[in-house]
C-alpha cells in the first residue's frame, strides 16, 4: 500500500502546474462554501440564540391550552406540586425562571400606551438573560419589590424617568380587572425595539397579585445543564408531569415557522453550494482525464508487466483523492481562522439592513459560525465528488485494452 | 524441451472495410535457452504475433502454450499474474515509471510479486550493476539516456525471475553504441542463466546474436533458420 500510496502521490506532481490550479479551485471552492455556510449558519445560531436566551429558553412548561391561546386564562399552577416534579431533576436541570407575562395599559400623567407586563423573578431572569446589565437609570428589582423596571422606549414615549410612578391598568385572570400605582426604579435598555418599546417588568410576586393569580405563572423556562440534553429532558419531563394539564415545549417546537424559514433558506443557499461543487468537479474532472489521457500507454505497460487492474485502479482513485483532500484541507487552514475572527467579531450591519433585522428583533450583526459541522460537511462534499469522479479512471482502467497501448 | 509451442495462430484484425490476418497460420516451438529473432518488414505481423506469445493479445484461432500452460483459455487477471511469474517484458519505448526511480521500477516488479523489501533491494543493486548502472540507481528516467533507460528496463524485466524475455524492437529507439552494449547483457544473460529471449527486429544487430531467426512475410512464417550466432567480443 505504501508503495501505491507513494505512486499516487508522485502521479499528481508531474504536472506541478496544472495540479495547483486543480487543488486552487478546490480551496476557493472550499473557502466560498464554509465562508457561506458559517455566515448563514452563525447568523442562523446568533438568532436563535436571542431567542432562546430572551424570549423561549431551552424547555418551556405550560398550559396545555397556552401555545394555542397564549392568554391569562391558560395560565399554569406554580406550586409545590410542580416543583416537587422539577426537584427529582434537580441534577439534570441548571435552573427554571418563571414568568408571568400578560397585556395592560400603562399611562404617565399624559400619556396612555399598550405594553407587555411580564412578572419576572429578578435573580432567576438575570441569571437567564443577564437583563440588570442594560440598566441604565436607577436600580435592579428585588423580589419584595412593589415597583417596576421600564424599557427604555416605553419610558421615553410614556415621558416617566426612574422615581416617576406608573399607573397600570388591565385585565388579569378570569377576566378580573387589575390595576395598580408602580414607582419606576429602574429603565433597561432592550435591543429589540419592539420590546423597548413596550416591556414593563414587575416582580413575579407583584405581577401574580396584579393579574389576580396567586401561584399561578404562564409558563416557566427549564434551562438544562447541557443544551444538548434538551430533547432528553423535555420528554423525561412531559412524562412526570400530566400531560392533560402540562406541556412541555423545546426551543424547536417554540420555533417551528422560524426553523422553517430557516430550513428552506439554507436549502437554497446549498443550492448555490452544489452549483459552485459541480463546476469545481467538471474542472477536476478535467485534470483527471488529462492525467489518466496521457498516461494510457504507461497503464498499459504497467499491466502488461503484472500490475493489477485492482491495483492500478486503487493508484488512480488515491490521485483524485489526494488532489482535492489537499484542497479541501488548505482550504480549512485558510478559512478557519478568518471563521473564527468573524465569530469572536461579528460584522455589524449598518443602513436599510441593520433597521430590517432590528424590525425582526435580531441584533444587526452577523457572525459566523464555528461549529464542526460546517468545515466536515464541506469536506466531506469534495471527498464524496473527487471519489465519484476517481471512480471514472477505476472504470477506463478495468476496460483499457492492453495491447492496443502497450507497444 | 520446448517452452513456447504456438499451434496454427491466427490473428484477424476487423477494420471496417476488410479484415486482416495479421498472423497467419502460424506454428512454432521454442526450446528452453533458445535466442530467436522474429523479423520480418514492417507489417508482416511480428509484434502481433509476439503480442500473444505473451498474453497481451488473445488470437482469433489457435492456441499458445508457454511451460505447459495453455494461455489462451486464461481469464484476465490469470494471465497477468502468469505474466508476472514467467514473462519479463522489453518495450521498444523502455516505457519505464517516470515517476519512479531506477531502483524503484526494477522494484516494482516484486512488489507485484510480494517480495521483501530487502530482497528487493538486494536484487535491484545486483540487477542494475549487471546492466551497468549502479550509479544511477536513485535516478529518475528522465535524467538517463535512452540506452540507460533500455537497460533499466532490461533489470526490470529480469527482477522477477522470468523464465522468458519478450522483446519488442528493443533496439530500435538506441545509438549503435548503446544498442550493442544491451546486446552483450542480454547475450550474457541468455548464455550464462539460460534465460529464453525471444526478440521482434529489424536490426541486423539483433538478428547477428539469434540463434535462430524466424522470419515472418505477411503473417506467415516464411523461413524459419538455425545458425551459429555471432559471439561478442569478450
Amino acid at each position: 500500500m505504501k508503495t501505491w500510496i507513494k505512486l499516487a502521490w508522485r502521479n499528481i506532481w508531474r504536472n506541478k502546474r496544472r495540479s495547483f490550479i486543480s487543488i486552487a479551485s478546490v480551496l476557493f471552492a472550499v473557502l466560498f462554501a464554509i465562508a457561506a455556510d458559517s455566515f448563514e449558519r452563525g447568523s442562523y445560531e446568533m438568532q436563535i440564540e436571542n431567542m432562546v436566551m430572551f424570549s423561549t429558553g431551552y424547555i418551556r412548561i405550560q398550559d396545555v391550552l397556552y401555545e394555542d391561546e397564549p392568554s391569562l386564562d391558560h395560565m399554569m399552577m406554580y406550586d409545590d406540586a410542580l416543583l416537587d416534579v422539577l426537584d427529582g431533576f434537580s441534577d439534570r436541570i441548571e435552573y427554571t425562571v418563571p414568568r408571568i407575562e400578560g397585556f395592560a395599559l400603562a399611562a404617565s400623567d399624559r400619556r396612555t400606551r399598550g405594553v407587555m407586563v411580564m412578572g419576572i423573578d429578578p435573580d432567576q431572569e438575570d441569571r437567564f438573560n443577564g437583563l440588570s446589565e442594560r440598566l441604565v437609570s436607577g436600580s435592579w428589582l428585588e423580589p419584595g419589590d412593589e415597583s417596576v423596571l421600564l424599557a427604555s422606549g416605553a419610558a421615553d414615549i410614556l415621558g416617566l424617568d426612574v422615581g416617576d410612578t406608573l399607573v397600570v391598568i388591565g385585565q388579569g385572570f378570569q377576566g378580573i380587572n387589575s390595576s395598580g400605582l408602580y414607582p419606576v426604579k429602574g429603565i433597561v435598555q432592550l435591543a429589540v425595539p419592539d420590546m423597548n418599546n413596550n416591556m414593563v417588568y414587575m416582580p413575579l410576586a407583584a405581577a401574580q397579585w396584579f393579574f389576580g393569580a396567586d401561584d399561578m405563572v404562564t409558563s416557566l423556562i427549564v434551562m438544562p445543564d447541557r443544551p444538548r440534553n434538551t430533547e432528553r429532558l423535555a420528554g423525561d419531563l412531559q412524562t412526570a408531569l400530566d400531560d392533560e394539564w402540562y406541556a412541555v415545549l423545546t426551543w424547536q417546537d417554540m420555533m417551528k415557522d422560524f426553523l422553517r424559514a430557516m430550513e428552506m433558506d439554507m436549502a437554497g443557499n446549498k443550492m448555490i453550494i452544489l452549483i459552485l461543487y459541480i463546476v469545481i468537479g467538471f474542472g477536476l474532472f478535467g485534470t483527471i482525464l488529462t492525467m489518466m489521457l496521457e498516461r494510457i500507454r504507461e497503464f498499459a505497460m504497467m499491466i502488461a508487466i503484472g500490475m493489477k487492474r485492482y491495483q492500478l485502479a486503487l493508484v488512480c482513485l488515491m490521485e483524485s483523492i489526494f488532489l482535492s483532500l489537499i484542497g479541501v484541507v488548505a482550504g480549512v487552514i485558510i478559512t478557519f481562522p478568518i471563521t473564527f475572527y468573524f465569530n469572536r467579531n461579528p460584522i455589524p450591519l449598518g443602513g436599510e439592513m441593520a433597521d430590517f433585522m432590528a424590525e425582526y428583533g435580531f441584533e444587526a450583526v452577523i457572525p459566523t459560525s464555528i461549529d464542526p459541522v460546517v468545515f466536515v460537511s464541506q469536506a466531506v462534499a469534495i471527498f464524496v465528488i473527487a471519489f465519484l469522479i476517481g471512480l471514472y479512471p477505476v472504470y477506463k482502467v478495468f476496460r483499457l485494452q492492453v495491447i492496443q497501448k502497450a507497444k | 524441451m520446448t517452452v513456447i509451442k504456438t499451434e496454427n495462430l491466427v490473428k484477424v484484425y476487423n477494420s471496417k472495410h476488410l479484415p486482416v490476418r495479421a498472423v497467419n497460420n502460424v506454428s512454432l516451438e521454442i526450446e528452453e535457452g533458445e535466442f530467436t529473432a522474429i523479423v520480418g518488414p514492417s507489417g508482416s505481423g511480428k509484434t502481433t504475433l509476439l503480442n500473444i506469445i505473451g498474453g497481451l493479445d488473445k488470437p482469433t484461432e489457435g492456441k499458445v502454450t508457454i511451460a505447459d500452460t495453455d494461455i489462451t483459455g486464461l481469464s484476465d487477471s490469470k494471465l497477468i499474474d502468469f505474466r508476472l511469474k514467467n514473462i519479463g517484458f522489453v518495450f521498444q519505448a523502455y516505457n519505464l515509471i517516470p515517476v519512479l526511480t531506477a531502483r524503484e521500477n526494477v522494484n516494482f516488479i516484486m512488489l507485484l510479486q510480494g517480495r521483501s523489501q530487502r530482497e528487493m533491494n538486494e536484487r535491484a543493486e545486483e540487477l542494475l550493476t549487471q546492466v551497468g548502472l549502479s550509479d544511477k540507481m536513485d535516478v529518475r528516467p528522465n535524467k538517463l539516456s535512452g540506452g540507460q533507460q533500455q537497460r533499466v528496463a532490461v533489470a526490470r524485466a529480469l527482477a522477477s525471475h522470468p523464465r522468458f524475455i519478450l522483446a519488442d524492437e528493443p533496439t530500435a529507439n538506441l545509438d549503435s553504441q548503446s544498442a550493442m552494449n544491451l546486446l552483450d547483457i542480454m547475450w550474457k544473460l541468455n548464455q550464462e542463466e539460460n534465460i529464453t529471449l525471444v526478440f521482434s527486429t529489424h536490426d541486423q544487430r539483433v538478428i547477428d546474436r539469434a540463434r535462430r531467426v524466424v522470419t515472418l512475410v505477411d503473417g506467415s512464417i516464411a523461413k524459419d533458420e538455425v545458425r551459429e550466432p555471432v559471439v561478442p567480443a569478450q
